[in-house]
């Protein structure tokens, strides 16, 4: 998500929230959204829907397009393969089967299409999930989060705006705030 | 779970991880040591030669083949309680369908072993699938066997993306909680997962796909299966009732092999408030449920065979009641059909001594059911001339109790080494830690 408010990249900090109750997490997030800033992330140990509605607001997943193509690209593979080296082999087998049989063909397809849906959707959440990630801000790597703690981050703080997210996350009910101009400071 | 928090599943869950106890490792050196006679077994028939298994033209599936089907059977109920139950919303499969997912994979890996024991040549395996190769061959795909392949190695390949997907929460989980060498090793396992809203919003749009695409898979793989048998004209194998038939035995047999399993791992190891009573209560309906398929397809076939007016359908099936395998017969009914009945009796089936003994049962009747079809058919076919008694060689039985001995192996591996609850899913059912009661907080 980008940001609404444009920042000076070189003067920017991390800032880390954490929760300990879902209703104030809620409030952090709608409480930094209506004040402009929408670039955080936000960490939960599993997944909540009010979380999903907040932050992606019932947009989709584009992992559906990768199931969708790898099902197409799988029923085609396999019909192909079984087509192609039937006429190749071109034996007429007892009971009569013509050479290129499409309902003999029928469970390889079916297997074939959901083989390549599952393998292409394994592709399409690597991707859109960016794992491996590599790349996360040492805030969002705190254990709490897979534990009993929920947590919101945001990457790139200005000074300018340090104070102000602060008091809405102290506001919202954080028990932790951390980074930011000014160093760490436990609510 | 009501006083529960977070917190708690996670050091319930990972209490069992890592630390083996004595009688854990007694039970793992006797697995090891059952598989390694069992193995033997396998070397003997491999230096020696398939004669050494029971064959007698023109029976040559038996028991490789019974106990191939056996474990593909058991292999359904985990993605069945994963898939299946996951799209329809089913609060009672979140405590126990993570070990019931592992149960399937290892269910299938020993299925897998079976054809390349039947066929002798075990290392001509890979002749099974297509590739451009030197003998200018492929593969014929109008053969149920070859569907097969395809069938079950699609179901190995899905069941294991959709187990190690489950797994990449709880394993961020367990590598939050631990140090040193096996941090880092949990660390690379996660794949940097944190739990953002990103990675979960993508996970769960994915979670559910691949769900809706491994429900079909359960139905599939023991229809094609079944087809195995049913495409082929030898009587009391030809019929249109084998796909259902299968696939409610499957899911009879397999939810049998849950209880047997998850019952001793919840007591075990303390994890009776993730997989109890209510849960296997749930699990023994299904059973009774697919039970009732099953003896309802029994009669089915012999109605229908006596209504066919086909002396040799008539004339197999009669020999099941009456033949050689008469005491396979009876043993099958009395496992799959009578003594599941017990768990009408609510007392019983939420007792854990009815559970698992129960269970125990149908995990040996469902053998046999398998057994009843492939070898009464194969031995009392067309041809009078043909008729004769299979019954299986120490060899068949050595690598029958090896197969036990490998499954039970990956499964006590499992339940070491990953967390055998899904903690974020358990996490998802319970109520979220909140400051204010709800209409305070929507002020």
């Amino acid at each position: 998500m980008s940001a609404a408010v444009p920042l000076d990249t070189a003067a920017t900090k991390p800032m880390k929230a954490v929760y300990a109750h879902m209703d104030c997490l809620m409030t952090g997030i709608a409480n930094l959204k209506k004040a402009g800033f929408t670039d955080m992330m936000v960490m939960t140990p599993m997944p909540r829907h009010e979380v999903e509605d907040a932050v992606y607001e019932g947009e989709p997943s584009p992992v559906r397009w990768f199931t969708l193509v790898g099902a197409t690209f799988g029923l085609t593979m396999a019909l192909s393969l079984m087509s192609l080296t039937s006429a190749n082999w071109p034996m007429i087998l007892p009971g009569g089967k013509p050479v290129v049989s499409l309902p003999a063909f029928v469970p390889v397809a079916f297997e074939g299409m959901v083989l390549w849906a599952s393998l292409f959707t394994l592709i399409g959440l690597l991707i859109n999930c960016r794992l491996p990630a590599t790349d996360l801000p040492e805030e969002a790597c705190d254990p709490r989060f897979s534990s009993d703690c929920f947590g919101i981050v945001l990457e790139r703080v200005s000074a300018h705006d340090a104070a102000k997210i602060r008091e809405i996350l102290e506001h919202s009910g954080a028990i932790e705030v951390e980074g930011g101009e000014g160093g760490g400071h436990h609510a | 779970m009501k006083d529960m928090s977070y917190s708690d599943v996670n050091k319930d869950v990972l209490r069992p991880l890592f630390t083996p106890d004595l009688a854990y490792l007694a039970v793992l050196t006797l697995t090891l040591i059952v598989l390694a006679l069992g193995g033997s077994c396998w070397v003997y028939q491999l230096v020696y030669g398939l004669g050494v298994a029971g064959y007698h033209p023109p029976v040559f599936w038996g028991v490789y083949i019974t106990t191939f089907v056996f474990w593909v059977g058991i292999g359904h109920a985990g993605t069945l309680i994963s898939a299946v139950l996951f799209l329809t919303r089913s609060r009672w499969r979140t405590g126990v369908y993570r070990a019931a997912e592992a149960m399937t994979i290892f269910a299938v890996m020993t299925a897998a072993l079976f054809p390349a024991i039947h066929v002798g040549r075990a290392w001509y395996a890979y002749w099974l699938f297509p590739y451009p190769n030197q003998r200018q061959l492929w593969q014929n795909f109008k053969s149920p066997l070859m569907w097969d392949v395809f069938a079950v190695s699609t179901y190995f390949t899905v069941s294991t993306i959709f187990f190690a997907i489950g797994l990449i929460p709880d394993i961020a989980a367990v590598r939050d909680a631990t140090t040193g060498f096996t941090k880092k090793l949990y660390t690379a396992m996660a794949l940097g997962w944190r739990g953002t809203d990103r990675q979960w919003h993508h996970y769960m749009a994915a979670y559910g796909f691949f769900a809706a695409l491994a429900t079909p898979l359960v139905l599939s793989v023991h229809s094609v299966v079944s087809w195995d048998f049913a495409m082929a004209d030898t009587p009391g194998w030809h019929s249109t009732i084998f796909p259902p038939y299968f696939v409610a035995g499957a899911i009879f047999s397999g939810c049998a092999m849950v209880i047997t399993l998850m019952l001793p791992l919840s007591l075990l190891f303390n994890l009776e408030r993730y997989m109890n009573v209510w849960h296997f209560e749930h699990l023994a309906k299904l059973c009774m449920f697919t039970g009732g398929i099953l003896t309802y397809a029994y009669f089915t076939e012999y109605y229908i065979a006596w209504y066919s007016d086909n002396q040799y359908e008539w004339g197999t099936f009669m020999d099941r009641v009456h033949g050689n395998y008469w005491w396979v017969f009876y043993t099958m009914v009395f496992c799959n059909c009578l003594a599941p009945l017990v768990w009408w009796f609510k007392k019983v089936r939420t007792s854990y001594i009815g559970l698992f003994v129960v269970s125990c049962i149908i995990n040996v009747g469902m053998w046999f059911e398998r057994f009843n079809i492939i070898a009464s058919s194969l031995s009392h076919s067309f041809d009078p001339a043909g008729w004769v008694y299979y019954y299986p060689t120490w060899v068949e039985g050595g690598i029958l109790i090896m197969s036990f001995a490998w499954f039970f192996l990956w499964f006590l591996l499992f339940i070491k080494i990953m967390p055998s609850v899904a903690i974020a899913e358990v996490k998802e059912t319970m109520r979220p830690p909140l400051k204010f009661e709800p209409e305070h907080a929507a002020k």
